[in-house]
């Protein structure tokens, strides 16, 4: 039981003392599980970062998920996610009921008319840090374009079916550069 | 009530599960299928939730999921959100897990990654430029307030590395002061 409430503690404070999602949560999360509870070794948690990385899907949840089952199965997977997920997630359920009943303030009109340059502006900057390992050749580049003009023709288009395509084409055009990568 | 369970299960099934590349390459396509797809909520509003959501700690993709299932079909819609989002990619990794061990590192993956990485970029610019187009209204009395907290906040958190949820309130006190 008590092990049930440490993966909630580690994961509750691993997801909730970082900020900027994702990546930042990572050596706080191996801090908790490697070094504070030596739940695993730090290469089982290169592992199961590595192995979590190649699936879509929030990497906080799916970290939790696999070293929470890892510790204490089903029930220790729960625990984890939950710490990691819940807090955050009821507070933003909160804020969604005050929106819902307070959307003609005009007080918080006019704060969120406030932040709305401000999320472009953070949009902008995930799209920056994103094309910064995104575009290493020509073919990024093309393939980068290609899809920025097939959105601005296509409006409607699911942009799914973009990713899917891209990396289904991703596989043919550049298998090549990592196959010389024997593991 | 069970056609938006439905919907919001499947909207958020699809958008988790094909956001390879990392937390913001989920943003486009859930704009995709609850602005554009479902029209649950307009632009200026999914921004709104997109603020909320970076002011706040824990994995954004949740956080989302969360507050738009909740808005759309109350608690059940964040539940359903909630379990689209995270199930089904943690039932596979425990499933697999080790399994998986060699996909991982496989250079399929890696291909494929180098492939949807300049695509989740060019979709995250779309997106950037379909919230402005709200937020500035792009018309001929330009509001140039918010030009200025746009500009402002740029070089804010280029600058001065202000940390975005600082500037979220910040740009929240200053529009209630201004407007």
């Amino acid at each position: 039981m008590k092990v049930l409430w440490d993966l909630f503690i580690a994961f509750f404070r691993a997801s909730n003392f970082s900020f900027g999602g994702g990546p930042a949560m990572i050596p706080i999360i191996q801090n908790e599980t490697v070094h504070k509870y030596q739940w695993l070794t730090n290469e089982d948690f290169t592992n199961v970062v590595a192995i979590s990385n190649s699936l879509p899907a929030p990497i906080a949840t799916k970290l939790a998920g696999m070293i929470g089952h890892r510790v204490k199965g089903w029930s220790g997977a729960l625990a984890a996610i939950i710490g990691a997920v819940l807090p955050t997630a009821l507070i933003m359920i909160f804020l969604g009921h005050l929106m819902i009943n307070y959307a003609d303030s005009p007080a918080l009109q006019a704060m969120l008319k406030g932040v709305r340059p401000v999320v472009v502006v953070l949009l902008a900057q995930s799209a920056l840090q994103m094309g910064q390992s995104a575009f290493k050749d020509k073919v990024t580049w093309v393939l980068g374009i290609t899809a920025f003009a097939i959105m601005l023709i296509w409006p409607g288009l699911n942009p799914a079916f973009l990713v899917v395509i891209s990396m289904i084409l991703g596989i043919f055009i550049f298998e090549k550069n990592f196959e010389s990568e024997i593991h | 009530m069970a056609t938006d369970l439905w919907n919001l299960f499947i909207a958020f099934f699809r958008a988790s599960n094909l956001s390879f590349g990392g937390g913001p390459a989920m943003i486009p396509l859930i704009q995709a299928e609850t602005v554009d797809n479902h029209h649950w909520l307009t632009n200026a509003q999914f921004a709104d939730a997109i603020a909320m959501a970076n002011a706040l700690p824990g994995p954004l993709g949740t956080k989302v999921a969360a507050y738009l299932g909740y808005q759309v079909a109350s608690w059940p819609g964040a539940i359903v959100a909630l379990l689209a989002t995270i199930l089904p990619t943690v039932l596979i990794l425990i499933v697999l897990g080790g399994i998986l061990k060699k996909y991982a590192n496989s250079s399929n993956l890696k291909a494929a990654l180098t492939g949807v990485r300049p695509i989740v970029t060019a979709l995250l610019i779309i997106v950037a430029y379909e919230m402005a187009v709200d937020a500035f209204r792009i018309q001929v009395p330009l509001d140039y307030a918010t030009v200025l907290i746009a500009v402002g906040s740029a070089a804010a958190l280029y600058f001065l590395k202000l940390h975005p949820v600082l500037l979220i309130v910040l740009s929240m006190v200053i529009g209630y002061l201004i407007y």
